[in-house]
């Protein structure tokens, strides 16, 4: 979208919730599921986001042994980009706020 | 460290690898994979389809509803596209039913080759406790688990292929 172009006249109260949204970091995890196999988690986890063999083993056994693993972590926008990508690549991931 | 591959795919070097099967388990891979093209093409609704599209804000039905209405149809587009290159790798011609194939057709092959995991293991309700079981030939889901059990074998190899391409 072009910021030149004229705008509506109408002035819309700023998103209080989403200003503070926009602040607090959103974090993946990834769940324990009894398809996926541990070979394939960790290679995914590699690939995605560049991790070495050992975080990826360690984010993997943290996965199938607690349960869940916080994988990434940053804006809602780039948690939501990961998501989807572990999506595609058949994990079940899924994102919330930090401090939920 | 190198590692031995004695599989069924194996690294070539330079980006690319080659599968070896042969050609009854590729016909029957292309037409599972034809199978689940078809189900995701025609919009089925199939709870045995619900692992292929997770949900992704699971404490916020809200978010996740807005979620899904944006990213639902690029995983579709994305499924099919694997679905498609795995179908066409294992139909390409082949050399003593080996074939060479790009690390990017390796990968959308072993995603593939996952989502015909994630469907079979939802029908059979797969759980931990399932790896050792004694199985009935003329089980209909025993056969399933057969093939299940096939899937992961082969996607395994799909694995360990890459593995130096990560480590």
């Amino acid at each position: 979208m072009n910021n030149s172009e004229v705008g509506p006249t109408t002035v819309k109260e700023p998103d209080v919730d989403g200003a503070v949204d926009t602040d607090r970091p959103w974090i993946v995890l990834v769940w324990n599921d009894p398809i996926n196999l541990m070979s394939y988690v960790t290679l995914v986890l590699q690939k995605l986001f560049g991790y070495s063999l050992e975080k990826a083993t360690a984010l993997m056994l943290d996965v199938h042994h607690k349960g869940r693993a916080v994988v990434s972590n940053g804006t809602r926008e780039r948690a939501e980009l990961d998501v989807y990508r572990l999506h595609e690549h058949g994990l079940w991931a899924t994102m919330q706020r930090e401090d939920a | 460290m190198a590692r031995k591959h004695k599989g069924p795919i194996r690294p070539l070097g330079k980006g690319e690898y080659s599968m070896h099967l042969e050609l009854s388990d590729k016909e029957a891979l292309i037409s599972l994979l034809d199978q689940l093209r078809d189900s995701l093409m025609n919009g089925s609704t199939d709870e045995n389809l619900k692992r292929l599209f997770p949900t992704a804000y699971h404490q916020d039905p809200k978010h996740d509803e807005e979620y899904q209405r944006l990213m639902r149809d690029d995983l579709l587009a994305s499924r099919l596209q694997s679905l498609g290159t795995a179908t066409s790798v294992l139909s390409r011609e082949s050399v003593d039913d080996t074939t060479v194939l790009t690390a990017q057709e390796l990968d959308e092959f072993a995603r593939s080759i996952n989502n015909l995991r994630l469907v079979i293991g939802t029908v059979l309700d797969i759980d931990e406790s399932d790896i050792d079981v004694d199985l009935d030939e003329d089980d209909p889901n025993d056969q399933r688990l057969v093939l299940y059990g096939y899937l992961g074998w082969l996607l395994d190899w799909a694995v360990t292929a890459q593995l130096d391409e990560y480590s």
